[in-house]
């Protein structure tokens, strides 16, 4: 039954070898007939020569050279060259080359191609806008390409025989697409973009707030003037609180993503730190007024009721005591 | 007794003037007769003395809790007639009791944090709004006083409803529950009213921004909520649920309140184990196997209903992340922590726990001398709440002005804060201060403990911490229902930030987080204010949810409470003192009445009467000679057949008189009638009461020649209210109580004796 079980193998190894360009199943009917259906689905899910294989024709090639001299049809050597061990390496390209893959091959390379081209185009573009942060609002287009593209791949339509999602994503323990996948959705999660941009279209709030940065950013090139920044205080104060108010109410309807924050962050240094426009301790004389007569009215509460009150009492309570015990002799002998 | 008395010394005694009159020890026994004929107002011997209150006083107000089961003939018959399945059905109540209890204080504790989050919201959403709106216009003043006044607001409600409702409420509730696990029945301390002013005072507290804390009042709840639930009933609201009833004596309602109180510990910090520590460092009487289960059961619930309730709450049912009202965080990197706890870091921890120690001996001596000024001087209700109101205003402005006058700014979105204040910062950048004090403590504590290094400056934390410490000393003991725990750990947590800021930057390397010094810092603290170790360390080391903490935090608090307690006592502690609550903490027998087995109604009446004593247990002696001891029968016992008019001659008449049971003694219990509210025909005085089938038949007797700490650890270990000395015969020599043990305290001079007083 074993014997059995390794000649097949060993015959549809042999079939295959010497079939260098043809799909693999064409060895399968080979195969007698009672056995085919299963015999042919475990050849069809094999798709690569595997280390068990190798043992087989091993085992194979010896016992058929010690049963049969000259079993085998092809001169050992010309085998071994065939199937050195570089073909026979567990690298999917190597075995590519000599074990080819199934009808969807060249689809699923064309996927994964494509795949890794827009992958590359979205980090190049998230890394050009880095910094300042410009994340969601410049690269959305790229990001939505990739997420389309990897949806199909991923979950391919009912009834078709596609199993790219298979090859490319799950066949190995570091699967690095999805590895990129998950890193990319994280990226786009952090950076709050689907709260300015949905659907490929940005909304309607993050462009009025474009706008009115716009404005804003314009004033303060219109009256800055290096060394003397007062006029731009003046000027630009009523476009700068309408830029805040805008920005507080995206924020209390979370319409607010990393880049408009970035902006906003940036702005609001601008106008602190270079232009140094925020109000300082006006009247800190009326705060202190109010401060001391509070930190004064527990010293003259205080006060009043230690010398008004009546100081509380305790009246004492005499106890009985017994009369006879020994222990008082004691203590009158030790006082006296 | 006689070995301790000749051991000590009575030098605290001879200061006093006028001792030789007053003394009833040293004199002869005539003149104590003649004393206690009470004839008050004899001006030549002036015995009515009165003192200014001071701690070394005992008030006559406190009476011990009958723990000790009464096993007369009632309640043999009781326990003869009850089944095997009664026996387990009992069993099974006491568990739904506990399981009970641990809902209800979840309950509770839920409520309260709810309650106190809303208010605190909506109290510094208006705050902010005032202040973003003055900061731009001048003003800010405007928003000062809106503080101030909010904040007395909510204090004056809470203040008012604990002065002139309920004063029992006042404070955080542990000295007298304490207390009542020791065995003093405190009056009024579990009742319902105190439980509705005490939720509703803390919240008040709390939300009205003062330095206090929710935890402390907490475990009083949950104590007044397990005896309330354990008797069945209610005598405030008059309704009798008829169940329990085997369950109404002290001896039940003590064990309950042990499992209240180890419900409310695990309801306040999430710490179920830590209660029941609590409770059995505080009541170490008759701690057996199957009540240790039950109280951890009810403890273990409440924590999970808590969690439960507050999950559904946060919208996140099932996340069960608030096992308890505080939470301070999750810490990482406890394997490096221990590690750098050993060489020069040990011995910068040693320090920064001695300094907790001295610190916390500071706050309590600081402590004790303003409690002494308020009960002697500020004793008036109204004068109590215009106290607290002020105290309230005063905590605002300090806060305000603290913020007001604050450099430090960081920049908004490195840690996530609640209410961030601009105030004079720049744009983007929120006052670092304000993080501090524009908060909840718990808040606060959480923030020090997890913030990056370099969040705080220095200067801000020593402001923060020396203000806050002033501001804790001075409110805890005001009329206000308020805990004390979450202060001490914030005092901690700020100066054991800064200590470990300071250690940063002398020594270049990274030493630790400043972070763990505050835990360091805050376990010191609270240490060296509260004095409790082994409960405490439990409570710390579930609340960080870190078993590998256990080891540290206990040498932290060991170091503490040495260093505090050379000083000056642990706070609870003092304020008992200060209360002349008779605590016995780890002679002379008082002259006894006794009855006789068949006794006239007319002396008992008489006796009970008598105003000049206060006896509550009278030793009863056989009639025929010699007069040996029989029985134990109590005052409530006497009361509650007067009230029921059981006498000889009624029972042998025809007239056919119900047998009493011990239900009517469960009935009457716990408020049973004054013995003035008891009317007695001059006939009926003629009348003959049979003590036998109630009294005790078999009281707990020594001898005459036992020592002080024999009698004290009877006391102690039984839970006793009278224990009767006797001579070799049997004969009936004299009656030790619990005021008498009190009154012996090992002070610093040696045996120092307490005064009595009326209170």
């Amino acid at each position: 039954m074993v014997g059995r079980m390794i000649a097949r193998r060993a015959h549809v190894i042999k079939c295959a070898s010497r079939k260098q360009e043809v799909n693999w199943h064409q060895c399968c009917p080979e195969l007698p007939v009672s056995e085919h259906g299963t015999a042919q689905i475990s050849c069809l899910n094999k798709s690569k020569m595997r280390f068990t294989d190798f043992i087989i024709l091993a085992v194979y090639i010896g016992l058929s050279k010690a049963l049969q001299p000259d079993g085998l049809g092809l001169p050992v050597a010309e085998w071994r060259q065939r199937v050195s061990l570089s073909e026979l390496s567990l690298s999917a390209t190597g075995f590519s080359d000599s074990f080819p893959l199934s009808i969807d091959d060249s689809h699923c390379q064309a996927l994964s191609e494509n795949l890794t081209q827009k992958c590359n185009a979205f980090v190049n573009c998230t890394l050009r806008y880095a910094q300042p942060v410009g994340v969601c609002l410049n690269c959305y287009k790229e990001f939505y390409d990739y997420k389309s593209l990897y949806r199909i791949i991923s979950l391919p339509d009912k009834g078709s025989t596609d199993n790219c999602s298979q090859i490319l994503l799950k066949s190995d323990r570091l699967q690095v697409f999805v590895v990129f996948n998950d890193f990319f959705h994280k990226l786009w999660e952090e950076s709050e973009c689907e709260n300015c941009v949905s659907d490929t279209v940005i909304k309607n709030d993050t462009l009025y707030f474009l706008n009115v940065l716009q404005i804003t950013k314009s004033c303060f090139d219109t009256y800055q003037q290096p060394g003397n920044y007062c006029d731009v205080c003046k000027q630009c104060k009523e476009n700068y609180s309408h830029l805040n108010e805008v920005y507080n109410k995206m924020g209390k309807n979370s319409s607010l993503c990393i880049d408009i924050e970035d902006m906003m962050n940036m702005t609001r240094k601008m106008w602190s730190k270079t232009f140094n426009c925020s109000f300082s301790r006006l009247e800190a004389v009326p705060v202190i007024a109010v401060s001391s007569f509070m930190l004064f009215l527990p010293i003259i509460f205080y006060l009043s009721s230690f010398l008004h009150s009546e100081q509380k009492k305790r009246k004492l309570i005499l106890p009985k005591r017994a009369a006879s015990s020994s222990n008082l002799m004691n203590i009158q002998e030790k006082k006296s | 007794m006689s070995n301790i008395m000749k051991k000590v010394s009575w030098s605290s005694r001879e200061d006093d003037p006028g001792v030789a009159e007053r003394t009833p020890l040293l004199n002869g026994t005539s003149r104590q007769v003649r004393i206690e004929r009470g004839r008050r107002g004899d001006s030549e011997l002036n015995q009515t003395e009165e003192i200014p209150h001071n701690e070394k006083l005992l008030s006559v107000r406190y009476e011990s809790l009958d723990y000790d089961n009464s096993e007369n003939q009632l309640f043999l018959e009781e326990e003869r007639r009850m089944s095997l399945l009664g026996f387990r059905f009992l069993e099974f109540k006491r568990w739904l009791v506990c399981a009970f209890i641990g809902i209800f204080t979840g309950l509770v504790a839920c409520f309260i944090d709810i309650v106190v989050e809303k208010l605190s919201d909506l109290k510094y959403h208006a705050v902010k709004q005032s202040i973003v709106k003055f900061t731009e216009a001048g003003g800010l003043c405007i928003s000062l006083i809106l503080w101030a006044t909010l904040n007395a607001a909510f204090v004056l409600a809470g203040s008012l409803m604990v002065a002139f409702i309920e004063p029992v409420a006042a404070g955080s509730g542990i000295p007298q529950i304490k207390c009542y696990l020791n065995g003093v029945k405190i009056p009024r301390v579990v009742r319902l009213k105190t439980l509705l002013v005490k939720v509703f005072g803390v919240i008040c507290s709390v939300a009205g921004g003062l330095a206090v804390g929710k935890e402390g009042p907490m475990i009083h709840s949950g104590a007044v909520i397990a005896a309330g639930i354990s008797q069945g009933r209610t005598t405030s609201l008059k309704k009798d649920f008829k169940i329990f009833e085997y369950f109404r004596r002290d001896t039940e309602k003590r064990d309950f309140v042990s499992a209240g109180a180890a419900a409310g510990v695990s309801a306040a910090f999430g710490a179920p184990v830590g209660g029941v520590l609590f409770s059995l460092e505080e009541g170490a009487s008759f701690w057996n196997q199957m009540l240790t289960w039950r109280i951890f059961f009810a403890s273990m619930i409440s924590t999970f209903t808590l969690n439960f309730f507050l999950s559904i709450y946060h919208g996140k049912p099932g996340d069960l992340s608030n096992p308890g009202l505080i939470n301070f965080g999750r810490f990482e990197d406890e394997v490096r922590f221990i590690v750098e706890t050993c060489h020069l870091k040990s011995l910068l921890t040693t320090l920064c726990c001695s300094l907790g120690g001295i610190i916390g001996a500071l706050f309590n001596s600081l402590n004790y001398w303003l409690t002494i000024f308020r009960i002697r001087y500020v004793h008036r209700p109204f004068l109590q709440v215009a106290e607290a109101v002020l105290v309230a205003s005063v905590t605002a402005t300090v806060a305000f002005a603290m913020i007001y006058f604050s450099e430090d700014c960081k920049s908004l979105g490195e840690e996530p804060v609640e209410h961030p204040l601009q105030m004079f910062c720049k744009d983007g950048e929120y006052n670092s201060m304000a993080t501090a004090f524009f908060n909840t403590p718990e808040k606060s504590v959480r923030s020090l403990f997890h913030d990056p290094p370099g969040l705080y400056k220095p200067q801000t934390l020593g402001l923060f911490t020396l203000s806050y410490f002033l501001l804790a000393c001075w409110t805890y003991g005001l009329t206000v229902s308020a805990g004390v725990f979450i202060p001490s750990l914030l005092i901690g947590a700020a100066w054991g930030r800064l200590f470990g800021i300071c250690l940063a930057t002398s020594s270049n390397s990274m030493f630790a987080d400043p972070g763990r010094y505050a835990l360091i810092g805050a376990a010191a603290q609270l240490g060296g204010i509260v004095r409790m170790t082994l409960s405490l360390t439990v409570i710390i080391v579930e609340a960080t949810g870190n078993v590998t903490f256990g080891l540290p935090i206990m040498l932290v608090l060991i170091t503490a409470k040495i260093v505090g307690d050379y000083f000056v006592e642990g706070l609870y502690d003092i304020h008992i003192k200060l209360q002349s609550v008779p605590f016995l903490h780890w002679m002379m027998s008082s002259p006894v009445i006794c009855f006789k087995q068949v006794e006239k109604v007319g002396k008992i009446v008489d006796i009970l009467s008598n105003t000049s004593t206060n006896h509550n247990g009278f030793p009863v002696v056989c009639d025929q000679e010699p007069k040996r001891l029989c029985g134990l029968i109590l005052r409530s016992q006497l009361i509650v057949l007067l009230k029921h008019k059981v006498f000889v001659e009624r029972v042998n008449s025809s007239l056919i008189q119900r047998k009493l049971q011990l239900k009517d003694f469960r009935d009457a219990y716990p408020r049973f009638p004054p013995i003035q509210s008891i009317h007695v025909s001059q006939d009926e005085r003629q009348c003959m009461m049979d003590l036998r089938e109630f009294m005790n038949p078999t009281p707990y007797t020594v001898p005459q020649e036992t020592s002080l700490p024999r009698v004290f650890k009877l006391f102690r270990a039984l839970g006793l209210r009278h224990l009767v000395v006797v001579d070799d015969e049997n004969k009936v020599m004299g009656l030790v109580t619990r005021k008498d043990l009190a009154r012996y305290h090992l002070g610093k001079h040696g045996l120092e004796e307490l005064h009595l007083a009326q209170t």
